[in-house]
C-alpha cells in the first residue's frame, strides 16, 4: 500500500470541493469544511509500475489567510493549489498560502489548477500569469470541474511528483 | 639639616586625604631640587619652612586627580544606599554572565529560605504564582482517577443485589478471587472491532486490523480524518499537550486512542471496555515502537517497510468479553405455567362462586320474614328453600349485588305469616287504615299508636289489638287521644267563655254529631261570639248560632248607649263608679238638660245616672264675677256704683282713689276672663285715714325721725323735726277739710343744730367705718368742726363725696387720710382690673377671697395674668387664671383653619407662582383680610407666617435661599392684594419641613414646592 497526503489549496469559492466531489472517493460529507475545516477524500492515481493512493486534503477555503490551519498541512507530501480563473485575485491568494506552506514544512511538490476554465467568455487570466508559474517548476493545469477537462491530468502528475 | 626642621619627617605626616605616596621620597627629591635651583635658598633656609604653599601646589599638580577620584569611590563604598545602587546596576548582567551551575547552587539555600518566607508570610502570592502551572496538571490526574473510580462503581452497584450478583459471590468464594475481580471479570462486555495504527506526522494510516464481521469505511480516510479532527480540538482549545484526544465516545462506540512518538493507536470499541484495556494498548504501541520506530519516523505513506505490523496490532484486534448467557427452558416453563394457571383459576372461580353463594344466604336468613330451611350447591347450581312472609323483601331483588347468576339459581317458598313486629305493623296499617293524625311506630317489639282518631277508628284498633294473637306483639292504643272528646271539652269551654261575657246570655246549647249549636239573648254592643272561636281550634263550620237581641242593663253597655245618644262635649267625662254612671265637667245648659233627661228615662232596674257633677260655665261665671265684686266692694279706696252681666262679658263702674289697689290686679285668682271684664273708674280722693295718711307722706316727705300713724281715725305725727319742717306740717294739718280725719302734730318736738349736726357726723363716720378701702382710726368733734384720720386705699371712694347729702358743712369737716393697699378682693379686683386691662372678653370678679379671671384672651395677655397671679400669690391671695382660655373665637377657627389649608405652588427651580396659583391668591389675601379685621375686634392681633418651602432636587442652601425668596414674593402678591404687609412675616424652611416625605429614589415632589401660611396671635 503506497500513499501520499496531498493538501488542497485555494481562496474561497475557487472549485476545490467540486473538482473532489466528480473526480475522487469521498465518504465525508461537505459539511466536515465549515465545521472542522477540512474535508478528507481519496484518489487513487494508477502510475505505469505501481498505484498510489492520494490522500486528499481539502482544506476550507479561505480568503482570510490570516485564519488558515496549517496543522492540516503538517505531513502533506505535495500541495494541489485552485486557481478560480474568472478572479485573479485567488491566483495570490493560492500563492500565498504556498509561500506559508514553505515557511512553515519547506518547499513541497505542487501543481496549480487554473479551474473554471469552461467560463472562457468570463476568463480574466493571462498566458503570461499562467506561464509565471510554470516557470518556478509548478505543472499548471486548466481544469473545469464541469466537464473535467484536465482533472485527472492533475492529479496524475502530482501524484507522480509525490512518488518520485 | 637640623632635627626641627626636617622636610622628610615633615612630608610623613599624615595629609588629610592621605593618599599612601611615598612623601618621603617626594620630599627629599623636592628640596634636592630647590637647593640645586637655588643657592639663595640654600643660603637662606637651613630647612624646609612649615608649611609651603607651593608644595601644597604642586602636589595637587601630580595627584588632584587621582586624590578626588578615589575619595569619590570611597564615599561610594562607605554609603550602603549609593553601593546598593551601583550593584542593582550591573547584578543582572553579572548574573547572566555568571556560570550556572556556582550560581544555582550558591543561590538555592537562599531562594529556599526566601520562598519558605514567602509562604509563611502570605501562602496567597506564591498559589497566585503557580496556579497556572499545577492547576491543570492536578486537573487532569484527578479526572482520570475519578473516571476509574466511577466506572468500577457503576459495575458494581449494578450487580450488586441481583440473580447474577449472586452467583459471582458463590464463583468468588469457590475459586477464592476476590469478587471486584469476579464481577470485573463478567461485566465489562465489549470488542475490540478495529484497530487503526496512524502516523501521527502526516495522519496516514500505517496499518488497519479489523475483527471478524467487523465493518467500517474506507479506513484510510478514516484514520486521516482521526488525525485531522485531533489536530482540530488541539488548535481550536490551544492544547499544547503531546498527548492527542483520549477517547471519542458514540453510544456503545467507543475510540480509544494511545499516542506514541511516532504513531497513534487507535481502537475502536463496542461496548463497555474496562480500564485495563488502556493498559493491554499502552503496552502494544510502546511494543511496536520499539520493535519499528526508525520506520515510524521515516514513515511517508510507503507501508512497504512496515511489513509485520499488522502481527503486532492482532493481539489488540478481538479482545472481547462477550455477554454469559445460558440456555433456559422457556417452552416447558411456559407450559407448565399455562397448566397452573388454568387449575389455579378454575379454582379460585368455583371458590369464589361459592364464597358469593354463602354471603347470599346469609342475608337471606338475616332478612325478617324469611326462614331459610334448607340450602344446597350442586355444581354451578344452588338450591335455596323455607318460609317467607308475602310482605318480607323479594329474595330475587337480592340477587342483585351478588355477582351470582339468577338462572342458577332455584328457590322455593312457603307463605307464612311473620309475628316479628314490623310485619305486625304492616298489616294493621293495610287493615286499621289510620288516618293521617295517627302514627304508628315500634318501640321495644312493642307496637306504639300516637295521635288523634276519632272514637269509630279507636274502637277498631283496640279491637284489633286484642285480636292479636297472644304470641304476637303488643299493640299500644292508650296513646291515641279521641279528637270527639276533644271537640266537646272545646265546645264546653266556648259556651263558659260566652256566659262570662257581659251583654251575652246563652239560653241554649247542644253538641252532636260534631256539629255545635248554641242559642240566646246578645246586646247589639256586646262582642261578636263569632270572633271568640279562633282562640277555640274549633271549626267555625261546625258551630251554628242564633242570637236574641235584648238591652243590657249592665252599667257598660248602658254607658255606651248613653254616649252614643247624648253626644257629651269634649269637656264632660262618663265613666262607671261603683256600678253608677257619673258624668263630671262642664257642659251647655241645654245638654245637661238632656242628660237629665236621659237620666229620668232610665229603668228602675238599671244604674243611676248622676249629672250633678256637670256644670253650666256661664253659672260659674256668674258666681265668680259675684265673688269679684264683692271683693272690689271690700276695697278701701274704691266705691261699686254699679255692676252687671251681659251675655259673657262683664261691666263694673264706680269711684277709686288713685292710691287704691288696682281692681286689675284683683282679677288675677277669680279665673275670669280680663278681656270680659270692663271697668269704668271715676278717680275721688278718699277722706279714710289710710289714705289721706299715704298722701301727707308724699307731700311733707317727714325726715327719718318723724313718724306718722293712723290712731283711731286720727293721723298722729311723732318725733323730733327741724322748724321748718313742723311748719309745714301744720300748713297741712290746717287744710285737710273738716269731713277728713284729724292730723295731730302736737307730739312733733323741734331739734337743736348742735345735736343734729352731731347725729349727722356720727352717720357720716359710720358711714365712713362701712366703706371697704377706708379705716377709720380716730375722729372727734372740736369747736364746731369736725376731725377724722385713718388709712385709705387709693382706690377707695372718695370720703369728701360722701360728704354730700349729709349736710355737715364741708368747710367744717378735716379728714386726714394716709393711703394704704388693701387687700380685700374688691380692691385687688380694681388694681388688677387697672394694671391688667383685661380684653372685653374676659371678666374678673371677687368670689370670696380668690378672684376668678374667666373668658377668652390672647395669649400675650393670659401670660400677664399668669405673672399677676404669681405676684398676688405672695401677698397671700389668690387670682385664679384656670378659667381663661386662649382667644380663639368660631369663626375665626374655621377661616384659621382655611388659611393654614392653603398652599401656594410652584414650579420647579421658580420663586415666581405660576399664573394658575392667582386665584389661590386672590382667595388667600381676601381671607386675611376678613381674619385680620375679625381679629381686631376680638381685640388681639393676628399676624400670619409665610412659610416657603422647596424640593429635594438640588443643593441644600440653593433650596433654603429658594424656599425664603418664595415666602418673599408671595407676601409681595398679597400685599398687592391689599393685606396689611406688617401682619405678614416670612421665613424660608428649605427642605425641613416637607408636606410629602423624599428620598433618594423620589425627589422633586411637587406638593413640596409651595408656600405655607400659619397664624399667630399677639
Amino acid at each position: 500500500m503506497l500513499q501520499r497526503k496531498i493538501c488542497m489549496l485555494g481562496g474561497f469559492g475557487v472549485g476545490k470541493t467540486s473538482l473532489v466531489r466528480r473526480f475522487v472517493k469521498s465518504i465525508f460529507s461537505e459539511t466536515y469544511l465549515t465545521t472542522v475545516g477540512v474535508k478528507i477524500d481519496k484518489k487513487s492515481v494508477e502510475l505505469p509500475d505501481k498505484t498510489v493512493d492520494l490522500i486528499l486534503w481539502d482544506l476550507a477555503g479561505e480568503d482570510d489567510i490570516g485564519s488558515f490551519r496549517m496543522s492540516y498541512v503538517k505531513g502533506a507530501t505535495g500541495l494541489v493549489l485552485v486557481v478560480d480563473g474568472t478572479r485573479p485575485a485567488t491566483l495570490s491568494v493560492a500563492l500565498t498560502l504556498r509561500e506559508r506552506t514553505e515557511a512553515e514544512f519547506g518547499a513541497l511538490p505542487c501543481v496549480v489548477l487554473f479551474n473554471k476554465s469552461d467560463l472562457a467568455d468570463r476568463w480574466a487570466l493571462s498566458a503570461s500569469e499562467i506561464d509565471e508559474t510554470k516557470q518556478h517548476g509548478w505543472p499548471a493545469y486548466l481544469t473545469s470541474a464541469l466537464t473535467g477537462e484536465h482533472v485527472d491530468d492533475a492529479f496524475r502528475q502530482i501524484a507522480s511528483m509525490v512518488v518520485g | 639639616m637640623t632635627s626641627t626642621a626636617d622636610p622628610i619627617s615633615l612630608f610623613q605626616r599624615a595629609a588629610s586625604n592621605d593618599t599612601e605616596i611615598d612623601r618621603e621620597a617626594l620630599a627629599s627629591l623636592l628640596v634636592e631640587i630647590a637647593r640645586n635651583v637655588d643657592p639663595y635658598y640654600r643660603a637662606t633656609f637651613d630647612g624646609v619652612p612649615a608649611v609651603d604653599p607651593r608644595m601644597e601646589t604642586l602636589r595637587q599638580l601630580l595627584v588632584g586627580r587621582e586624590i578626588s577620584e578615589l575619595s569619590r569611590i570611597s564615599k561610594l563604598l562607605d554609603e550602603p544606599e549609593q553601593l546598593a545602587a551601583a550593584l542593582g546596576g550591573v547584578l543582572p548582567s553579572a548574573t547572566a554572565q555568571s556560570s550556572p551551575a556556582q550560581l544555582g547552587e550558591a543561590l538555592a539555600p537562599v531562594v529556599e529560605r526566601a520562598v519558605q518566607r514567602s509562604i509563611h508570610k502570605n501562602p496567597q502570592n506564591l498559589t497566585q504564582i503557580l496556579y497556572p502551572v499545577f492547576l491543570p496538571a492536578i486537573r487532569k490526574s484527578i479526572g482520570e482517577k475519578i473516571d476509574q473510580t466511577f466506572q468500577s462503581l457503576n459495575e458494581t452497584l449494578r450487580y450488586i443485589f441481583t440473580w447474577r450478583g449472586l452467583k459471582w459471590r458463590i464463583e468468588a468464594w469457590r475459586t477464592g478471587t476476590s469478587f471486584a475481580e469476579v464481577v470485573l471479570k463478567h461485566s465489562l462486555v465489549y470488542r475490540v472491532e478495529h484497530v487503526f495504527l496512524i502516523s501521527r506526522n502526516s495522519g496516514l494510516l500505517i496499518s488497519h486490523l479489523a475483527a471478524e464481521d467487523a465493518t467500517s469505511e474506507d479506513p484510510q480516510l478514516i484514520s486521516s480524518m482521526l488525525s485531522a479532527i485531533q489536530d482540530f480540538v488541539k488548535d481550536s482549545f490551544k492544547e499544547k499537550e503531546q498527548d492527542g484526544l483520549d477517547a471519542i465516545r458514540f453510544g456503545e462506540l467507543r475510540l480509544w486512542s494511545e499516542v506514541g512518538p511516532f504513531a497513534t493507536l487507535v481502537a475502536v470499541i463496542r461496548g463497555n471496555p474496562p480500564e485495563a484495556l488502556h493498559e493491554i494498548l499502552r503496552d502494544r504501541l510502546l511494543h511496536i515502537h520499539a520493535e519499528y520506530a526508525d520506520a515510524l519516523e521515516a514513515f511517508e505513506g510507503d507501508s512497504t517497510r512496515l511489513t509485520g505490523i499488522e502481527s503486532e496490532l492482532q493481539p489488540c484486534v478481538g479482545l472481547s468479553q462477550e455477554e454469559y448467557t445460558q440456555g433456559f427452558p422457556w417452552l416447558l416453563a411456559a407450559a407448565v405455567l399455562l397448566v397452573l394457571g388454568l387449575a389455579g383459576g378454575w379454582f379460585y372461580l368455583s371458590w369464589q362462586a361459592s364464597q358469593r353463594w354463602q354471603a347470599y344466604v346469609a342475608r337471606l336468613q338475616s332478612e325478617p320474614g324469611i326462614i331459610v330451611g334448607e340450602q344446597q350447591r350442586d355444581g354451578w347450581q344452588f338450591y335455596v328453600a323455607g318460609l317467607r312472609d308475602p310482605l318480607a323483601v323479594d329474595p330475587q331483588s337480592l340477587l342483585a349485588g351478588t355477582q351470582l347468576e339468577p338462572d342458577r339459581v332455584h328457590a322455593q317458598w312457603q307463605s307464612y305469616q311473620s309475628l316479628e313486629p314490623q310485619f305486625v305493623l304492616k298489616r294493621l296499617i293495610a287493615s286499621l287504615s289510620p288516618p293521617e293524625t295517627v302514627q304508628l311506630s315500634i318501640a321495644d317489639g312493642r307496637i306504639l299508636a300516637k295521635g288523634e282518631a276519632s272514637t269509630a277508628w279507636i274502637g277498631r284498633a283496640q279491637a284489633a289489638a286484642a285480636q292479636l294473637s297472644a304470641g304476637g306483639p303488643v299493640f299500644d292504643t292508650s296513646a291515641v287521644r279521641d279528637l270527639e272528646k276533644r271537640d266537646a271539652e272545646r265546645w264546653d269551654a266556648y259556651v263558659a267563655g260566652l256566659r262570662k261575657q257581659p251583654g251575652i246570655i246563652v239560653t241554649e246549647q247542644t253538641s252532636s254529631g260534631g256539629q255545635f249549636h248554641v242559642a240566646g239573648l246578645r246586646d247589639p254592643l256586646a262582642v261578636d261570639p263569632q270572633s271568640l272561636l279562633p282562640g277555640t281550634e274549633l271549626d267555625p263550620a261546625r258551630v251554628r248560632s242564633q242570637w236574641g237581641p235584648y238591652q243590657s242593663l249592665e252599667p257598660e253597655f248602658v254607658l255606651t248607649r248613653l254616649m252614643l245618644s247624648l253626644v257629651p262635649p269634649q269637656s264632660v267625662r262618663l265613666s262607671i263608679v261603683d256600678g253608677r254612671i257619673v258624668a263630671v265637667g262642664e257642659a251647655p245648659a241645654a245638654w245637661i238638660d238632656r242628660a237629665r233627661a236621659a237620666s229620668r228615662q232610665l229603668s228602675a232596674g238599671g244604674p243611676v245616672f248622676d249629672i250633678s257633677k256637670v256644670r253650666d260655665p256661664l253659672e260659674r261665671d256668674a258666681e265668680h264675677w259675684q265673688a269679684y265684686v264683692s271683693q272690689l266692694r271690700g276695697q278701701p279706696g274704691i266705691i261699686v256704683t254699679e255692676q252687671k252681666m251681659d251675655g259673657d262679658q262683664f261691666h263694673v263702674a264706680g269711684l277709686r282713689d288713685p292710691l287704691a289697689v288696682d281692681p286689675q290686679t284683683l282679677l288675677t285668682g277669680t279665673e275670669l276672663d280680663p278681656a270680659r271684664v270692663h271697668a269704668q273708674w271715676q278717680p275721688y280722693e278718699s277722706l279714710e285715714p289710710q289714705f289721706v295718711l299715704k298722701r301727707l307722706m308724699a307731700s311733707l316727705a317727714p325726715p327719718k325721725s318723724i313718724k306718722l300713724s293712723v290712731v283711731d281715725d286720727r293721723i298722729v305725727a311723732e318725733g323730733e323735726a327741724p322748724i321748718s319742717w313742723i311748719d309745714r306740717a301744720r300748713a297741712a294739718a290746717q287744710q285737710l277739710s273738716a269731713g277728713g280725719p284729724q292730723f295731730d302734730i302736737s307730739k312733733v318736738r323741734d331739734v337743736s343744730p348742735e345735736v343734729r349736726q352731731a347725729e349727722r357726723w356720727q352717720a357720716y363716720v359710720s358711714r365712713l367705718q362701712k366703706q371697704p378701702g377706708i379705716i377709720v382710726a380716730e375722729q372727734k368733734v372740736e369747736g364746731g368742726r369736725f376731725y377724722v384720720s385713718g388709712l385709705r386705699d387709693p382706690l377707695a371712694i372718695d370720703p369728701q363725696t360722701l360728704l354730700s347729702g349729709t349736710e355737715l358743712d364741708p368747710d367744717r369737716v378735716h379728714g386726714q387720710w394716709r393711703f394704704y393697699q388693701s387687700l380685700e378682693p374688691e380692691f385687688v379686683l380694681k388694681r388688677l382690673t387697672s394694671s391688667l386691662a383685661p380684653p372685653k372678653s374676659v371678666r374678673l370678679w371677687a368670689l370670696g377671697d380668690r378672684i376668678v379671671a374667666e373668658g377668652e384672651a390672647p395669649a400675650g395677655w393670659i401670660r400677664r395674668a399668669r405673672a399677676a397671679a404669681e405676684q398676688l400669690s405672695a401677698d397671700g391671695l389668690s387670682l385664679d387664671v384656670s378659667k381663661l382660655r386662649e382667644l380663639t373665637p368660631l369663626e375665626l377657627v374655621h377661616l384659621k383653619e382655611a388659611i393654614q389649608a392653603t398652599g401656594i405652588f410652584f414650579e420647579s427651580g421658580k420663586p415666581l407662582p405660576g399664573p394658575e396659583q392667582e386665584a389661590v391668591l386672590d382667595k388667600l389675601a381676601g381671607q386675611l383680610k376678613e381674619f385680620a379685621q375679625d381679629a381686631r375686634k376680638a381685640g388681639v392681633t393676628a399676624r400670619f407666617m409665610l412659610t416657603g418651602h422647596s424640593d429635594t432636587t438640588g443643593r441644600e442652601m440653593a433650596n433654603l435661599s429658594l424656599s425664603a425668596a418664595r415666602a418673599e414674593t408671595v407676601r409681595a402678591l398679597l400685599k398687592k392684594r391689599g393685606v396689611d404687609p406688617e401682619l405678614l412675616l416670612v421665613r424660608g424652611a428649605g427642605t425641613f419641613e416637607p408636606a410629602e416625605p423624599e428620598n433618594n429614589k423620589q425627589t422633586g415632589s411637587s406638593a413640596n414646592r409651595r408656600v405655607s401660611v400659619t397664624v399667630n396671635f399677639d
